[in-house]
């Protein structure tokens, strides 16, 4: 059965940041230094040769592209400048486009107006709420945020907007999952997935596919935000009102938010300090890297890649001020500085997470993980056999 | 000439550690009374070299035999006019191979020395060839394309004559039909301005005259004196020239002929890249069908090419004219889609950019060996199994398909003259006929030689007239006749320019080399010429079937008649005469055959058995000298004879050998077969052919014939000389001692 070539493709995901992929003549030398790469399996250079013909259903059922790291070893080793490392990149936006069934997505990445009017709209959006329901007597001689907005109310809030967004994920997840395994993914009994899950956890909590790649700077830097990142989300939905105040739970001891100064030992102040500087560390690294464009992996920077990054800075940015700000006890300061906070990470988490580049936190180790179930399978089908 | 004699033995370099002079002495004055006999300790210094130019001017001596290194080196220092001189190799191939001091050494060259004692007395001093016609200045170029008119422009430059045959009305060839080109530096695509700018430089010029719509209708002669006669509208011109380039161009491989797989006829939306030349020419590519605009091409690159049920070669311009076809639509079109399907992409030199920019600017390349083109909804697609992604492709709803077709030269063409001969020999004349093979040569009408071996060239591989194109690039195998452009071998524009030029400087070397009696490469500058003693010859015909160079023209009484200036003075016919008529005045097989006899043969009881080793001084001999200057000692029993060519080689003179009880002959020459070195094409060849017959020879003589071998080597062999030597003499000493030892 032949399949119909489609130059097309190229031409589209242009705006998805593909750029040399034509250069490539298929050498090999970038499936030569993959750690990816198996005598079966010649990656990144088949997925190069996809997108040359265009073979879209190829690119929608493989799961490579989650795999790879972007360590920039291939497009330092490309002798055309062919960038295949970038050209994975580009394939897990343009597969992130098409997992997400409304659309968004896809708008989101091949319209940087679009993007910037999203976020600026989101941002906005968030301005005004707080603005509209902020407390009726905020205290004005100390800095009391929850004399302003009640770590409850806030917590709603989040709670809500934290079920959205997962609703999206995991609908795009289970997309994910659907184009990858296809018929197999009910087709394999659930021991082998629930066999496989602590992988899951595992491939989440240490990368270690990406500590096997040679640039080891890249692995810790990506290790700083993920741990950062997800050190933050645990604080903000789980203890922002010391625990989940709204089902009941309740230990005042542990929760985030608060208007009294924790010691300086004391867990929730040492975790927000430890994810404070993972995520400055790390999201000071990436922009310098990509304003420089010091290696491989940060040469070629799409709009999401900016915008990714700089939501993310001016988030880490503003939480700290309000830090400082709450100790040097200035509540006007603090309060402005709040409202500035949230009007950056809300729409970096609601447009980010479901629809673009904070997707992968979901999508990369689902896939890795259906890889090793997939495998796994197999591998018992074969014994059976 | 009065000869007088003289020897000088040099002492340096490791020569006298090695041996006694005095007897080498001794031998010259006592056994052959040479008057002058001296030695120096560095002969080929200054003082040394003027102690022989004195002794010339004072002594009167002239004929030299200088006992020093190989005669592959210091050439110019021994090089005395007037004189015979002969080189005795003691340096390189006895005080470097053999064990300095010993008995064996001395012997050695001690029979070194009676050998060349014995040669310069057969030798004389050559006179140079002059023939009874002048020699004309004028080259003839056949052929007015791209070639031919950069040869006679080039030959113009040089100041020589040209005459430009040219068969179509207008000047211009293939190239005159295409529009762009793509050539150095490859990066984007010229319009082509070098044909029009070539006529009006060739039609303008006083010392080119140019037939057009014209033929070669004969030519008779050799270098210095071709005859031609040129046919134009029913006249004739007659012209004398001294050397020929023939740049009769190629044709495109007949699509008719091509697999049905590739759709040629299917559709007429299917054509060959020659075609598209001449489709496109000064316009837009568009469908041959409907005239419509196209946006979907794909090209299918080696059809027929590398392919031996059709042209079993690459073309080499294939891969970079598509590739320029290819830009062409992109650049008529940046939105249409262009393929091309390949087997491997030859871009030779730096072509290989204008793959890149056709990369670039989004021309998908397809590699598969053997697409197909099917006809799906009345539009040609091509079905391609793409090996770098592993999936089968179809590429559907094409506007156009080009064939990439090779080129075939223009000597490809007629019937082949050798399955003439052999339809026309009868039953006893065949099995002489079979002994040496004949060469390829096509009725293809081009020169129309009046040479006895056939009217054209002979080809060398795949119709193309070449020679060895390492060794012999620009070179025919006929002498003073130099191909050039796609009638060579395949060739883009900038190779086409460089080797007409290349063509024209050999004419013109053959022209200047001619005129002063001298043999053209590979024995540049030799003056010998072969001498035929034509009262003893008994019209055999060996001499006239064997010249690799056609060189001997024949009579109706089947006497060779000689063309000197054709002659490479290989030497062949000499070997192959069995009445030995057939001498230079300082090579001949009386010459070779008193060497032979020179060589003292110690008697069975001593036990120093003697070989006989014969050895071609292009390879075979240089390879001995490489061996030497490694200091690689071989076997002493060896006396080492260098021929021109080993098909100069007499089977006499293996007769002679045994009879003189010399254990054993090995003969040295050049690798043969398709991939052959030799440097006069056929020698080692014709010498293994001949060497085949010799059993009969000594069974008459009632000895082993593992007494006689052939070996071939290059000259990058030399480290498996001392072995081969050594597993020779091995054999031979299983054999036992020559009978006739003694007699």
């Amino acid at each position: 059965m032949s399949v119909k070539v489609d130059p097309k493709l190229m031409k589209d995901l242009e705006h998805f940041g593909l750029k040399d992929v034509n250069k490539c003549f298929q050498c090999g030398n970038c499936t030569a230094i993959c750690p990816l790469s198996t005598p079966e399996n010649s990656f990144p250079r088949r997925f190069m040769r996809y997108l040359q013909l265009g073979l879209t259903d190829k690119i929608l059922k493989s799961p490579e592209p989650w795999l790879c790291y972007y360590c920039g070893d291939c497009s330092t080793q490309c002798p055309r400048e062919a960038e295949p490392g970038e050209a994975m990149m580009v394939l897990r936006r343009y597969l992130t486009s098409r997992y997400d069934w409304t659309g968004f997505s896809r708008k989101f990445y091949t319209s940087e107006r679009f993007e910037i009017v999203a976020v600026a709209i989101v941002g906005i959006l968030v301005g005004l709420a707080l603005w509209l329901f902020r407390g009726s007597n905020p205290n004005m001689e100390h800095a009391a945020l929850n004399s302003v907005w009640p770590a409850p109310a806030i917590e709603i809030a989040d709670l809500v907007m934290a079920a959205i967004l997962t609703f999206f994920l995991l609908s795009n997840t289970y997309r994910c999952a659907k184009f990858i395994m296809g018929d197999l993914l009910y087709r394999i009994p659930p021991a082998i997935y629930i066999k496989k899950a602590w992988e899951l956890v595992v491939h989440f909590a240490t990368q270690k596919r990406f500590g096997e790649c040679t640039d080891k700077m890249q692995w810790f830097v990506h290790l700083l935000i993920m741990t950062g990142y997800s050190t933050v989300f645990l604080l903000v939905a789980v203890f922002l009102a010391g625990g989940l105040h709204v089902i009941g739970l309740y230990w005042d001891q542990l929760a985030f938010q608060r208007d009294v100064e924790y010691a300086i030992w004391h867990p929730i102040r040492l975790l927000g300090y430890y994810a404070t500087a993972a995520l400055l560390y790390g999201t000071t690294y990436a922009i310098i890297g990509r304003l420089k464009k010091s290696k491989a992996p940060y040469k070629n920077s799409h709009g999401t890649d900016w915008m990714f990054l700089i939501l993310l800075e001016l988030t880490t940015l503003t939480g700290i001020f309000i830090h400082f700000a709450r100790i040097v006890d200035l509540p006007m300061t603090t309060y402005v500085l709040y409202v500035v906070h949230l009007m950056v990470a809300v729409p970096m988490l609601v447009l980010e997470v479901p629809f673009a580049k904070w997707a992968h936190l979901a999508f990369r180790p689902v896939v890795v993980f259906l890889t090793q179930v997939k495998e796994e399978y197999f591998k018992e089908q074969k014994m059976l056999a | 000439m009065e000869k007088k004699t003289a020897v000088y033995v040099c002492s340096g370099c490791g020569i006298g550690a090695s041996l006694n002079i005095d007897p080498l002495m001794s031998i010259s004055k006592e056994d052959y009374s040479v008057p002058v006999c001296k030695s120096h300790e560095c002969l080929c210094s200054r003082e040394g070299a003027a102690m022989i130019k004195e002794d010339i001017s004072n002594e009167g001596v002239n004929t030299l035999v200088i006992a020093a290194c190989s005669p592959r080196v210091m050439y110019d220092v021994f090089n005395f006019e007037n004189c015979i001189v002969d080189r005795v190799n003691l340096r390189e191939q006895v005080a470097w191979c053999q064990k300095p001091g010993e008995e064996d050494t001395q012997m050695m060259a001690e029979d070194y020395l009676r050998m060349a004692l014995a040669k310069v007395e057969a030798m004389e001093l050559p006179v140079p060839f002059k023939p009874e016609q002048e020699i004309s200045r004028d080259i003839l170029v056949v052929g007015g394309g791209l070639a031919g008119m950069t040869a006679a422009m080039e030959a113009s430059k040089a100041g020589y004559g040209a005459i430009l045959v040219e068969k179509e009305p207008e000047l211009g060839g293939f190239q005159k039909k295409v529009g762009q080109i793509a050539t150095f530096p490859y990066k984007d695509l010229k319009d082509n301005r070098i044909i029009s700018d070539l006529v009006k430089a060739v039609t303008s010029n006083p010392k080119i005259k140019v037939y057009t719509g014209a033929a070669v209708e004969k030519t008779v002669g050799g270098p210095g004196i071709f005859e031609i006669s040129i046919k134009q509208n029913g006249s004739l011109a007659e012209h004398r020239c001294g050397a020929i380039v023939m740049a009769a161009g190629w044709q495109p491989y007949d699509p008719g002929k091509l697999d049905k797989k590739l759709g040629f006829g299917l559709s007429p939306d299917v054509i060959t890249n020659a075609m598209f030349e001449e489709m496109s020419f000064g316009g837009n590519v568009t469908r041959p069908s409907d005239g419509k605009p196209v946006a979907r091409v794909a090209f299918l690159q080696c059809a027929g090419s590398r392919d031996p049920k059709h042209l079993p070669y690459c073309s080499t311009v294939c891969c970079t004219t598509s590739l320029k076809q290819a830009v062409r639509i992109k650049g008529q079109n940046p939105d249409s889609e262009v393929y091309v399907v390949y087997k491997e992409m030859r871009t030779p030199g730096q072509a290989e950019d204008l793959y890149r920019k056709a990369q670039e600017s989004g021309v998908l390349f397809i590699r598969c060996q053997d697409p197909e083109v099917k006809a799906e909804g009345g539009r040609p697609a091509v079905e391609a199994a793409d090996e770098l992604s592993g999936e089968t492709i179809l590429l559907g709803n094409l506007d156009l398909v080009v064939l990439a077709t090779g080129m075939v030269p223009a000597t490809a063409f007629g019937p082949d003259i050798g399955k003439e001969l052999l339809k026309a020999a009868d039953e006893e004349k065949k099995e002489e006929d079979l002994d040496v093979p004949l060469d390829i040569i096509r009725r293809s009408k081009i020169l129309n030689l009046d040479y006895r071996q056939g009217p054209e060239m002979p080809a060398l591989r795949y119709d193309f007239p070449d020679s060895h194109f390492i060794c012999f690039p620009y070179e025919t195998r006929r002498t003073g006749i130099y191909a050039a452009g796609c009638v060579h071998r395949p060739m883009g524009i900038g190779s086409t320019l460089e080797d007409a030029a290349g063509a024209t400087m050999k004419a013109i070397q053959c022209i200047e080399l001619t005129s002063r009696g001298a043999a053209v490469h590979p024995r540049a500058g030799d003056m010998s010429y072969p001498e035929f003693a034509m009262q003893r010859c008994t019209q055999c015909k060996r001499c006239t079937v064997e010249c690799p160079f056609g060189a001997i023209n024949e009579d109706e009484k089947a006497n060779p008649l000689p063309q000197p200036t054709r002659c490479r003075r290989c030497g062949v016919c000499m070997g192959a005469c069995p009445e030995r008529i057939i001498s230079f005045k300082n090579y001949s097989v009386a010459m070779i055959g008193s060497m032979v006899k020179a060589i003292n043969v110690p008697e069975e009881d001593e036990e120093k058995p003697r070989i006989l080793v014969l050895a071609c001084e292009n390879d075979a001999y240089a390879a001995l000298d490489m061996a030497g200057i490694h200091r690689m000692t071989h076997n002493p029993w060896v006396r080492v004879i260098p021929l021109r060519c080993l098909g100069s080689m007499n089977l006499v003179w293996i007769a002679d050998s045994l009879s003189k009880g010399i254990d054993g002959v090995l003969l040295l020459g050049c690798q043969h077969g398709d991939d052959y070195q030799c440097h006069f094409i056929k020698g080692s060849e014709l010498a293994s052919i001949r060497l085949s017959k010799v059993s009969e020879t000594l069974n008459r003589l009632a000895l082993e014939s593992d007494r006689v071998r052939f070996e071939t080597v290059s000259i990058i062999d030399y480290p498996k000389l001392p072995g081969l030597l050594d597993e020779f003499a091995e054999k031979l000493v299983e054999i036992g001692p020559n009978p006739f030892k003694g007699w």
